[in-house]
């Protein structure tokens, strides 16, 4: 029974609520995008909470300065404003001088699914993925948001998080599931194929594989949390005996983990089966549920699993 | 301002000039005009007592911070932390040689440079949040922010203007090197920024504009006392001439990155030691 809980981004925001607390040099910046967990914030720490109006070059200006005083700051904005309308300056002032600044992007993918290309978070992983320095998660669910608000505030340098707006189903069962040591977590052990997934396709993932495993396919997935830096040699050990291996992701294959795990794959002796699956190289005109925009975009589970089961049964050497 | 000050000061300006001209010289490299147009704003500032630093502890946190935002003019802000003994003189010769730590651009890894710089728009929101964070923390240290006026073009730049009068940020002083022109062209011919001082004090900032090659204009202007007369940001608009020092580079821009050579740098030396 899929169980929900608040939303990644709540989860988030009241952790880092908790932590800047007791340690006023915590500072969270808004480029006017709201949230009901940023009212404590505004109300009650209101020396540590700054809206900036939507100016995200500055918001991350500011952040660098703030940051450069001895601060450890948060900007937050909508996924494409606050990694694309302010890149350059993220490059600039936060990973060329290695600031503690976490940018949290809101929106992965069609999280925004009813208003247009504008806002949808598509691009943000290969952006990030070519910034030295940045480091990069997505978290697979709420539990996994609340401990990186924890981990974020004690890692060093600039770190990118997209989150989730709103309610998503868990993956874990409670926060001690969750290894943050490795950059990955195995969610379910595989024989077959392993679906490495990131974000919210962590728990379509897990969908599919109780999918495939009706059809005999032995499915494991892997929840991909940390993209940059990637743990590639502890991940190549646990996809190399599975013969298959797909990449899911609510994102591009440009840039994104597809291309990620498919270089990983490449610099290997030996050969694996691999696909990457993600969203089609263009922008999604179409508007309606997330679920809408999945289906028609082909990353939903039966799609998935109408893929994969061709892809797996054309190949039967492999099996 | 006491006479004698002054031509310390100006014979300090020379100095700068001559270094900057032998190390892009050596180097073949370096914004020399761009250089020339704020070397009096950053020797003022360096040498009049206005800021406070402490070259044997760079990282001294009450210090006052020096943004400069037109990263461009590095070469001149290298003299001038060298000669102050943040790093050796000598090394100045290695100004973008095979190896070097001194790049055209300033970088926030060289003793006395607060901010990693070289794209224009960025200086004045990292001054800004600097300047916030001394609020916040109750110090007491300025930030100053060296700007280029085809700067100004940045949307950025207008962003952290609204952000910095918002927070009443009087510790924070922008001075503003007007020299009129940008990499290619006089700004009037393509994009122009005037009346400068009219944008900014719409932006809620008090607005001074100064002779910006007299040392007596400029540091009565930059002292601190400045900050604790206004309840806004401050900018200074320092009314300059690009290439100052040499007569065939002032206002000339295709001097913006050129390096003279031969009878050129004849003529070059020869005026700067000339300066009056």
């Amino acid at each position: 029974m899929m169980q929900w809980v608040q939303g990644m981004r709540d989860s988030f925001f009241t952790s880092l609520f908790s932590i800047a607390k007791d340690d006023k040099r915590v500072i969270l910046i808004t480029s006017d995008t709201g949230a009901i967990c940023h009212d404590r914030f505004r109300d009650e720490l209101k020396d540590q909470y700054i809206n900036v109006g939507i100016a995200e070059q500055n918001m991350i200006g500011v952040a660098a300065g703030l940051a450069m005083a001895g601060k450890i700051v948060y900007v937050y904005a909508i996924i494409p404003f606050a990694t694309m309308r302010c890149y350059e300056q993220i490059r600039v002032d936060l990973c060329c001088m290695n600031l503690p600044v976490t940018v949290v992007g809101v929106g992965v993918g069609f999280d925004y699914s009813t208003l247009g290309p504008t806002h949808h978070g598509i691009e943000d992983i290969s952006l990030m993925r070519s910034l030295p320095e940045m480091k990069i998660y997505s978290p697979a669910d709420s539990f996994m948001a609340e401990e990186l608000a924890k981990l974020s505030y004690e890692e060093k340098g600039p770190k990118y998080i997209r989150l989730d707006r709103v309610g998503s189903p868990l993956v874990y069962k409670n926060k001690k599931e969750i290894d943050f040591s490795k950059g990955f977590n195995v969610v379910r052990e595989g024989k077959d194929l392993y679906i490495i997934a990131t974000g919210r396709m962590v728990f379509n993932a897990l969908n599919v594989a109780e999918l495939l495993a009706d059809l005999s396919i032995d499915t494991g997935v892997i929840d991909l949390f940390k993209i940059k830096p990637f743990n590639k040699n502890m991940l190549w050990d646990v996809i190399k005996d599975v013969g298959h291996v797909v990449t899911l992701e609510e994102h591009f294959i440009i840039g994104g983990i597809g291309e990620l795990v498919g270089g990983l794959l490449l610099n290997r002796r030996k050969p694996v089966e691999f696909r990457a699956i993600g969203i089609p190289h263009a922008f999604c005109r179409s508007y309606g549920t997330r679920d809408y925009l999945y289906r028609i975009n082909g990353i939903d589970k039966h799609s998935m699993v109408e893929t994969i089961n061709k892809w797996i049964k054309t190949e039967k050497k492999f099996l | 301002m006491d006479r004698g000050k002054i031509r310390k000061l100006e014979c300090k300006a020379r100095w700068v000039r001559k270094k900057v001209l032998e190390m892009a010289v050596k180097a073949g490299a370096g914004h020399v005009a761009p250089a020339f147009s704020c070397t009096e704003i950053i020797t003022a500032l360096h040498y009049d007592n206005i800021m406070n630093f402490d070259p044997k502890n760079p990282e001294w946190p009450d210090r006052d911070r020096f943004i400069l935002s037109k990263g461009q003019a590095a070469i001149a802000l290298y003299a001038v932390l060298a000669d102050l003994g943040f790093f050796p003189v000598d090394e100045l010769m290695t100004f973008t040689c095979d190896g070097s730590r001194l790049g055209g651009h300033t970088e926030d890894t060289i003793p006395g440079v607060e901010a990693f710089t070289g794209s224009l728009g960025h200086g004045l929101s990292i001054g800004a949040g600097l300047a916030l964070a001394a609020k916040m923390d109750d110090k007491k240290y300025i930030s100053f922010v060296l700007m280029g006026d085809g700067e100004c073009h940045e949307g950025s730049v207008w962003e952290a203007a609204m952000f910095s009068a918002q927070h009443k940020l009087n510790n924070l002083i922008v001075i503003i090197d007007h020299n009129g022109l940008s990499a290619t062209d006089c700004l009037e011919n393509y994009l122009e920024v005037e009346p400068l001082n009219k944008k900014w004090e719409a932006f809620g900032w008090e607005t001074v504009i100064v002779d910006g090659h007299s040392f007596n204009d400029l540091c009565s202007v930059l002292s601190k006392d400045s900050c604790s007369r206004f309840s806004k940001p401050l900018v200074i608009i320092a009314l300059t001439t690009k290439g100052k020092g040499v007569s065939f580079m002032e206002n000339s821009p295709i001097w913006h990155y050129r390096i003279p050579v031969g009878e050129e740098l004849v003529i070059a030396q020869k005026e700067l030691s000339c300066e009056k």
